[in-house]
């Protein structure tokens, strides 16, 4: 018996500055998009680039496994045969709930440990161009650090 | 190392909005002295720090013309651009210029040895044919190496068909001759070419089987940028293998960019040919090997003559010392034939001969895979 094979797409999802000509759903609060928007998202792609049977290739596999607001990274998982559908309808998604979003797939992998480790690891980086940008003294205390702590956990305590 | 070989550049004195939808850059027809206003660079720069998130490292700043280049109103717009921007140690700018061929180009466009001072300047030309006359005119006589050699060939992939055939012979003659086909991915994301876009670039896939398909971006809106590898991944979905996509946006446009360089040397030739004129009377040229001081003295006769006869093979124009250390021109194109004349002739038994020989021979070789690339 073979076991069923997984690919786990750890996207980031870079905000783009709004234009004002884009009709949005959520213009004036500014709550954070979720992960089931970013499922809804993922299911109009897949149905508009590639149609009935596309979804019908990937939807009974595609699961959004996490979502970070603060870092906006997502792992999304979808069966192996399949992914470079999922994929090519994650590169072709430009916005999610009215909102543009620039998808970067940061790594692809075949196990959820891998995609585990890529996401703690962008965590950091990530963290370090915020304190770069942020140009805080040396000594300076800020919340990042209780952050990374505490995503570090979220993202290891995620199961297959 | 990814590249983006159609980073697209609104020239200052027009307004942002000119043609926003195309996928081409803009026309520059003030003749101006241009700079750019602080708002232009910091947008500019914003972009290119994106481009550098998103893992590019060589970016290609293009300029576009229509229909021709008018030495009049012709206004190199990148130079000043470049000189503006901040200084990254990590990233490559190119200067990419794009002529988008019409009916009316068909006659001539500017490409010709008096306007060699205007593109100089720039890396890479490019054509953008919108007709079958100019395609053909595009992939035959454009890509024959000279200082004008336009090595990018632009479809237009988002018009709803192809305006001309693509016919097999002409696209072989171009990539033949070491012109790529580009494919903007901008086309994918923006609205209303999008299906044309995946057919159009269907059958520029097919017609070329995949060889010297170049992906790019040309990109106008922020929020159509995309990551090097999600591009391979949609380029993948066009029914090309993995690795012929990945090598799209790394080492055909790497291969690309070497093979441009030619355009600023003769006849494409790259390595400096430097005359070395045989002297008669130096008594031993070169330092013999270990067991040729063994061998029995007709050998060494032999070997001395097999010398002479290797002299005489070369033709007297390249006038080559057969001592190892001579540099040899290495002709790009017509180093076909010549190597395998010389190495049947320089057939020896043993002796002092063969290691200048052999290092000869690997020079060739090496010259010949240059040419090949």
């Amino acid at each position: 018996m073979v076991r069923f094979k997984n690919r786990w797409l750890l996207v980031e999802f870079i905000p783009c500055p709004q234009d004002d000509a884009l009709p949005s759903i959520r213009r004036t609060s500014e709550s954070n998009i979720t992960s089931k928007d970013i499922y809804a998202a993922m299911k109009q792609s897949v149905l508009h680039n590639f149609g009935d049977t596309g979804w019908g290739a990937v939807g009974y596999s595609l699961t959004v496994k996490y979502f970070s607001p603060t870092t906006n990274i997502c792992i999304i998982r979808v069966g192996r045969d399949q992914h470079k559908i999922a994929w090519g309808a994650v590169t072709l998604l430009s916005t999610i709930e009215g909102r543009r979003f620039i998808p970067n797939v940061v790594q692809v992998s075949g196990t959820i440990k891998h995609a585990q480790f890529a996401a703690i690891q962008h965590n950091h980086i990530v963290v370090a161009r915020y304190r770069a940008l942020a140009k805080t003294p040396a000594g300076y205390q800020d919340t990042y650090g209780s952050f990374l702590d505490a995503s570090t956990k979220e993202i290891e305590a995620l199961q297959d | 190392m990814y590249f983006d070989l159609n980073v697209p550049v609104t020239s200052p004195p027009l307004p942002r909005q000119a043609q926003p939808t195309k996928g081409k850059g803009k026309q520059a027809v003030v003749p101006v002295a241009v700079t750019y206003s602080s708002a232009q660079i910091t947008a500019i720069e914003h972009r290119i720090d994106l481009l550098v998130h998103l893992g590019y490292s060589v970016l290609a700043f293009n300029q576009t013309v229509q229909r021709k280049i008018d030495p009049k109103t012709f206004v190199n717009v990148l130079d000043p651009l470049l000189a503006q921007l901040r200084k990254r140690t990590d990233v490559v700018y190119l200067k990419r210029l794009t002529i988008v061929l019409d009916d009316e180009s068909e006659k001539g466009f500017g490409l010709t040895n008096n306007h060699q001072p205007l593109v100089a300047p720039y890396d890479l030309l490019s054509l953008a044919p919108t007709t079958h006359g100019s395609f053909s005119l595009a992939c035959l006589t454009h890509t024959l190496p000279s200082p004008l050699t336009t090595h990018i060939i632009s479809l237009p992939l988002t018009l709803p068909r192809l305006p001309f055939h693509l016919k097999h012979t002409t696209v072989r003659t171009a990539l033949k001759n070491g012109a790529v086909f580009e494919i903007n991915y901008a086309g994918a994301m923006e609205g209303e070419g999008k299906r044309n876009w995946w057919a159009g670039a269907r059958e520029l896939v097919r017609v070329t089987k995949g060889k010297g398909v170049l992906v790019s971006g040309s990109v106008n809106n922020e929020w159509d940028l995309r990551a090097p590898r999600d591009v391979a991944n949609l380029i993948t979905l066009l029914g090309l293998p993995q690795d012929v996509a990945h090598h799209a946006a790394t080492t055909i446009p790497k291969s690309l960019v070497v093979r441009a360089q030619t355009r600023r040397t003769y006849r494409a030739i790259l390595s400096e040919p430097r005359i070395v004129i045989p002297q008669p009377d130096s008594t031993q040229p070169h330092p013999e090997p270990q067991q040729a001081a063994e061998v029995a003295l007709d050998q060494a006769i032999d070997s001395t003559e097999s010398n002479e006869a290797v002299a005489s093979a070369i033709p007297s124009s390249q006038a080559i010392e057969p001592a190892p250390a001579s540099t040899q021109p290495v002709d790009l194109r017509n180093s076909k034939k010549r190597p395998l004349e010389e190495d049947k002739d320089s057939v020896q038994p043993g002796g002092s001969g063969d290691g200048s020989e052999r290092k000869k021979k690997k020079k060739k070789n090496k010259a010949k895979g240059g040419g090949a690339s």
